[in-house]
């Protein structure tokens, strides 16, 4: 895939796929870099902007549900994606986006307290689980409730921000590309070989 | 301005910008005397500068942008997490999103939807492209939606291009005698071919020996390998009787020995934001600099051509108008020649603009062609999958390199299609790339959507295809009467359409994609059907066509205005058709022919 083509390609995806709610999301500045600079080369606590310190515990929890630590790599947690979405919304053009995403975690915390009779951030794996289950049940349907809506919105932002993350690039996929090569390698059953990486046979 | 929170992002161009003007306030007409005026320093004025200074003729190069600091602003190796941008852009900054295109009022730039952003790109603009691509503010269009990405800056589009370096070959420059549309060009590939070869040799082109007539081959450096995935998929299109190549790149994979400024490809990938060693081709280090160092190239920068100016006794073009992009200022270079490399759109426009006492509809125009036959490649029907042979495996280096592979012309090659005429072809490849693009697709969360993401991670195959658009006279640009750009130049008015015919191919491009995607076992199979804006594949042709004939073309068979014998045009503006090929190496060729002509009519003293 040449560059232009993933670009070209990123943009179809952009229409075409969940991918649909990244576009909401504002452009962070050259302040908020810093700050989220700080924030991850420290391990420091949360320089909020927009969201207070109980949602940004309830986007914590609910974006680490969404890519969890486990035993291969830590999380969206670890990779301090509430961070980068509380950024995020901070240099939105205008308020609506921020009320969205306030009303979005409001609406968790209401369905959890339904359910459950406690705040999303207290209830047990289990019951994350299943409230996860239902909301993202149909994922690719456009008519929606708004908490459905608000989970598709988060999960895009959390793909994002995680995969693009130093943990989510080399501890969690292992890309081994960006480096200074011979020569390129590709499958080696073009050398004659059965390849070991793929099993196919010369 | 903030502190730069992060030196990659917020770079400094003052030290290029200040050059930039000093270069400019010291070039004035009558500073120095010069042969010919190149306008443009992409591909096709970096080409006609590079033959001409190297050849001892004294060349003057117009450039409507900055200078380039190619050192730090191509950025290679940076990785998302350098900034939380995560190559997103600046706040007050905007790309046109794909399905824009089709639904914003003309002019884009202009549409309150974007009012609160300062700097409105093409969708070609990102955070690496972005100090490149030209304001659509500033540089409007009107009329039918067309996707036009322009750069102003030394090199222009070449600095970020897609590096597919493919031939013509006789199924283009003959295509009328093929299937009986339209006409043929005046010259065959054998003209061709040697200049393709001249160009490979000079800039370095990596590739494989195919046999193939609908891609002749090159002379190539060492080729690309395919990845495990993309091997799997050959092996299931050769059964089909289809070729799937790898991809032709004009990237030196071996090394220069004629240039200081290029390194061999050291397979990092990310070619796209400019390859900092410039094993890939970019017109400012491979031609530009090179024919700098003649001392015969002088470069004005910021020097926005608006027209070209006759002189009316002898009906010869006397120069070029230029007005200077930072102080307005307009002034008159002259020359014996002027060779027009803008880009195929705005070479037309300056031509169209160049506006005197018989020539009322542009200079060039006697034919009323000049802005006609329109065209470029569809995209958008494309096609992607799992690959078994890689699910579940754990990932390997996949994309350190230039280009993807390459599917072959298969239609209307030997046979007949019997919806369309012409045909297509794909790109594209898979394995593990830095970004898990798929991921967004994936159903659930938690633990099992995380590790599906890893299992699939290695195992996409995703290929896209480029479809000829049919010349037709009505597909066409002209001057808009009333919107002009930020300097008071008309702007083009667009009115151009895809036609039945490749509406009919766009379906058999999405049909074909699934269809070997079937027959290669692939999971999770997705389709694209529907065309992507018109303009997309920056493959822009035509508008300026050449021919035998002075009343039914624009050029003749060199490249030279039929109406005026000294103003040469050394982009893609004279091709009459352009296949399903990337248009950047036929530019090369082309425009390194018809400065060899031009310097045969120097030497024999006809300019």
């Amino acid at each position: 895939m040449t560059t232009r083509a993933v670009s070209r390609r990123a943009a179809l995806r952009r229409i075409g796929a969940g991918a649909g709610a990244l576009t909401l999301l504002p452009f962070l500045s050259d302040e908020g870099l810093a700050a989220f600079v700080r924030i991850q080369g420290a391990k420091a606590a949360p320089a909020l902007k927009v969201l207070s310190a109980s949602q940004y515990a309830t986007l914590e929890a609910l974006v680490e549900a969404i890519i969890p630590a486990d035993d291969h790599s830590p999380g969206a947690k670890e990779a301090r994606v509430a961070d980068y979405i509380d950024l995020l919304l901070s240099e939105a053009p205008d308020d609506s986006l921020k009320q969205t995403w306030l009303d979005g975690l409001a609406a968790l915390d209401a369905e959890a307290g339904k359910r459950f009779g406690a705040p999303f951030v207290r209830l047990e794996a289990g019951q994350v689980d299943a409230l996860l289950t239902d909301v993202s049940r149909d994922e690719a349907a456009p008519q929606r409730t708004p908490l459905e809506a608000f989970f598709t919105t988060t999960k895009q932002a959390t793909i994002h921000g995680y995969y693009t993350s130093e943990i989510g690039i080399h501890k969690e996929l292992h890309y081994k590309g960006n480096q200074i090569l011979a020569e390129f390698v590709g499958c080696q059953t073009q050398d004659g070989r059965d390849c070991p990486h793929c099993g196919q046979k010369a | 301005m903030p502190t730069p929170a992060d030196p990659t992002l917020d770079l400094d161009l003052a030290a290029v910008t200040d050059e930039s003007r000093k270069l400019a306030a010291s070039i004035k007409p009558g500073t120095a005397q010069w042969d010919v005026i190149v306008v443009g320093s992409g591909a096709a004025g970096g080409m006609a500068a590079f033959q001409l200074a190297t050849a001892g003729i004294k060349v003057l190069m117009l450039e409507a942008g900055r200078m380039l600091d190619h050192r730090r602003e191509y950025r290679t190796m940076e990785w998302p997490y350098q900034s939380m941008r995560r190559s997103r852009l600046p706040p007050d900054h905007r790309p046109i999103a794909v399905a824009e295109y089709n639904f914003l009022d003309r002019p884009y730039g202009n549409n309150p939807a974007y009012d609160k952003f300062k700097k409105v790109t093409s969708y070609a603009g990102n955070t690496f492209t972005r100090n490149w691509v030209v304001n659509e503010k500033e540089h409007p269009t009107t009329g039918t939606p067309y996707a036009w990405v322009r750069a102003r800056v030394l090199g222009g589009k070449t600095n970020f291009w897609g590096r597919g370096a493919l031939r013509y070959g006789p199924l283009q420059f003959k295509a009328a005698s093929h299937d009986g549309y339209d006409v043929d060009w005046p010259i065959s590939y054998e003209d061709a071919s040697p200049y393709y070869d001249k160009v490979d040799v000079l800039l370095g082109c990596s590739g494989t020996k195919e046999g193939l007539v609908q891609v002749p081959d090159g002379i190539f450096q060492r080729p690309i390998k395919l990845n495990c995935v993309e091997v799997a998929f050959q092996r299931t299109l050769a059964k089909m009787g289809r070729h799937y190549i790898p991809g032709r790149a004009g990237v030196t994979t071996e090394g220069l020995l004629n240039s200081k400024y290029r390194t061999r490809c050291m397979g990092r990938g990310r070619c796209g934001r400019g390859c900092d060693i410039s094993a890939a081709f970019h017109s400012p280090t491979a031609l530009v600099y090179p024919a700098r160092d003649t001392g015969n190239l002088t470069i004005r920068p910021y020097s926005v051509v608006s027209e070209v100016i006759l002189d009316g006794a002898s009906g010869r073009a006397a120069g070029v108008r230029v007005i200077d992009a930072n102080t307005r200022e307009v002034m008159d270079f002259t020359a014996r020649v002027v060779v027009l490399g803008a880009g195929t759109l705005d070479t037309t426009r300056i031509l169209l603009n160049s506006r005197s006492a018989g020539n009322a509809n542009g200079l060039g125009n006697s034919s009323g062609r000049l802005g006609c036959h329109l065209s470029e490649h569809l995209m958008g029907p494309r096609g992607s999958g799992f690959i078994p042979a890689r699910i579940g495996t754990e990932p390997t280096l996949d994309d350190g390199r230039p280009v993807s592979p390459y599917v072959a012309r298969f239609r209307n090659v030997t046979d007949r299609h019997p919806d369309f005429i012409r045909g297509y072809h794909f790109q594209g490849g898979g394995g593990a790339y830095e970004y898990p693009s798929m991921a967004h697709d994936l159903p659930g969360f938690g633990k099992a959507f995380k590790s599906s993401v890893r299992k699939y991670y290695p195992a996409l195959l995703s290929i896209g295809g480029f479809g000829e658009v049919l010349p037709r006279k009505e597909n066409r640009v002209m001057l808009d009467p009333e919107t002009k750009d930020a300097w008071g130049i008309p702007v083009l008015r667009f009115d151009y359409r895809f036609g039945d015919n490749e509406l009919k191919m766009a379906k058999d491009m999405a049909d074909s994609a699934e269809e070997m995607l079937k027959a290669a076992g692939a999971e999770n199979i997705k389709i694209d059907r529907e065309p992507l804006a018109p303009g997309w594949s920056i493959h822009e042709i035509g508008t300026a066509r050449m021919g035998d004939d002075p009343k039914a073309s624009v050029t003749d068979r060199y490249c030279r205005l039929h109406d005026v014998p000294n103003v040469y045009l050394a982009d893609a503006a004279p091709f009459v058709s352009g296949g399903t090929q990337n248009t950047t190496w036929s530019i090369l060729a082309m425009c390194w022919r018809t400065m060899d002509y031009l310097k045969e009519r120097m030497r024999a003293g006809d300019v």
